[in-house]
């Protein structure tokens, strides 16, 4: 159909030009793109972004293109080669993937410690446990009693992977109870399921002050706080097959984040917002956090 | 936090042109198949639509997968740096959105068009201008079928995560701005983008079908 051709061929043309146009207008601007992939709870805390700007205006020819996504499929984004850095926390998987050689510099940056959620008035005694696992003991007592209800993300998400060790390391399986509901869901979406039914649940220190803070989880308090077993340790990785201006960039980002400038903003992060800072920085800790981590990583 | 989501409008004006263009990109290879495609007894064409009739529920995180695989850098199309940009989400919606368009257009070529078609046949106009009076006669039922690819392609959220990235001031649209608000507990914000969506949807299916209309009783 010849005489129809020459629109046709404009049509395409046009959406061509206005894709690439579209694609291409950011890194104009902008030079080099480094593009970090990280998990969706630790991006949401909004700290990834602060580090980034800070980061900018050091170094202003470099953007970063955060990619939130799972912890498992941001690992495996960056071995693939589609992501030059990784923000993770999620020790034993973190430990597969440096053993495949896909990461390396490994840097940790940040930790903080999971927290265990609850009633405020606290049927099962939470807040007079030794430690987590005695806290978890606790809970399912008092779910057998029929005086509590324990909420699970049940996502296989870095905080439910925690969850199932402290119940093994309590010999216990609730999987099956009537008192154990598995929601599925992130951990806003628990955490509001748990305010609800005034349950029990175990969640990360971030989501849950800024959920508390706009006052959507009036059913729940923290009830523990701290302890080796709760350690959440956040690590950055350079993806090994990443190159060229990209790679370099990664590198000067890396050591950014953990060298003192980075570390300042992570250790003041939050704290104008909550009162409480949402992250404690590696500095200073890196001998006992590399600890720690090793035995996240063996999965023990 | 005001600081992770972006400004609504951002986000609007980024899903419109995103999908603007697959739409666009879409319906350019999509219109000229379904009008031959729905050309009176022609068996291809008559398979053609079928085909594409089965095609429409196509997932859309299945096609996501598939394109992040090919554009992935350890994939066959890696070297075209497509992957994580809006384009990469426009190919994959306008791959969504055809086998819609061409199934929706065809039917209307078939039901409205075959007198057209048979008419200036008989009268023996050439095959080019036979066509082009068909795209004519069934402009709106053709414009009602794109605009129904717009709004699938506007909608879907598997293609703009995976190939997409959901990169803030980037790749991140309606529908994975949406999930991102829900998975922080933000439902207001979440609901306010879903509201947006829905009238883009809406608005852009009635005013196409609107100005084709008056153009075609003009």
């Amino acid at each position: 159909m010849p005489s129809r051709m020459p629109g046709i061929a404009l049509t395409i043309l046009a959406a061509l030009l206005l894709m690439i146009a579209a694609s291409w207008a950011p890194l104009r601007e902008s030079g080099t793109i480094v593009r970090a992939a990280t998990t969706t709870s630790l991006y949401q805390t909004g700290l990834l972004d602060a580090l980034a700007s800070a980061y900018r205006s050091w170094e202003p020819s470099v953007t970063i293109h955060f990619l939130p996504v799972g912890s498992g499929e941001a690992l495996e984004r960056a071995a693939r080669g589609d992501a030059c850095v990784v923000f993770v926390h999620a020790p034993s998987l973190e430990k597969e993937y440096i053993g495949k050689g896909a990461i390396t510099m490994h840097r940790i940056i940040a930790f903080n410690y999971f927290v265990i959620l609850g009633p405020p008035n606290d049927p099962a005694g939470v807040r007079e446990a030794r430690d987590p696992i005695d806290a978890f003991k606790r809970i399912y007592m008092a779910g057998e009693r029929g005086e509590a209800v324990f909420v699970s993300r049940g996502d296989n998400s870095g905080t439910h992977v925690r969850e199932l060790m402290l119940w093994s390391r309590a010999g216990l399986d609730p999987r099956g109870k009537p008192w154990y509901r598995e929601t599925g869901q992130g951990m806003a979406e628990t955490l509001v399921v748990a305010s609800e039914m005034g349950a029990y649940t175990l969640s990360d220190i971030g989501t849950y002050l800024r959920l508390s803070k706009e006052g959507r989880i009036p059913g729940l308090t923290i009830l523990y706080d701290g302890g080796s077993e709760l350690i959440n340790i956040y690590s950055v990785y350079l993806a090994s097959p990443c190159g060229g201006a990209e790679r370099r960039a990664a590198e000067s980002l890396i050591s950014f984040v953990s060298g003192p400038l980075g570390q300042e903003i992570i250790a003041r992060f939050g704290v104008d917002k909550y009162g409480r800072p949402l992250f404690y920085k590696a500095e200073g800790n890196l001998t006992w956090l590399e600890e720690e981590w090793e035995k996240l990583a063996g999965g023990g | 936090m005001e600081s992770v989501l972006e400004p609504i409008s951002a986000v609007t004006i980024r899903s419109l042109a995103i999908s603007g263009a697959a739409t666009l990109l879409a319906s350019s290879w999509s219109v000229p198949a379904a009008v031959l495609a729905g050309r009176p007894g022609s068996r291809a064409g008559s398979t053609l639509v079928m085909v594409m009739e089965s095609l429409v529920g196509v997932p859309t995180v299945l096609i996501g997968l598939l394109l992040y695989l090919l554009l992935s850098k350890s994939g066959p199309l890696g070297f075209l740096g497509l992957l994580y940009t809006p384009a990469a989400i426009s190919i994959g919606e306008a791959i969504l959105i055809t086998p819609l368009i061409i199934a929706g257009a065809a039917r209307a070529v078939e039901a409205a068009g075959k007198g057209v078609w048979l008419l200036a046949e008989t009268l023996g106009a050439p095959p080019t201008r036979s066509a082009s009076l068909v795209i004519r006669e069934t402009l709106p039922l053709i414009a009602g079928a794109i605009a129904m690819g717009f709004s699938r392609a506007i909608g879907e959220i598997g293609i703009a995560l995976i190939v997409g990235g959901s990169i803030k001031g980037y790749t991140r649209t309606l529908t994975t701005s949406i999930a991102l608000a829900t998975s922080m507990g933000l439902y207001e914000t979440a609901i306010k983008l879903g509201v947006i969506l829905a009238l883009l949807s809406i608005g852009v299916g009635a005013s196409a079908r609107l100005v084709l209309e008056r153009w075609r009783s003009a």
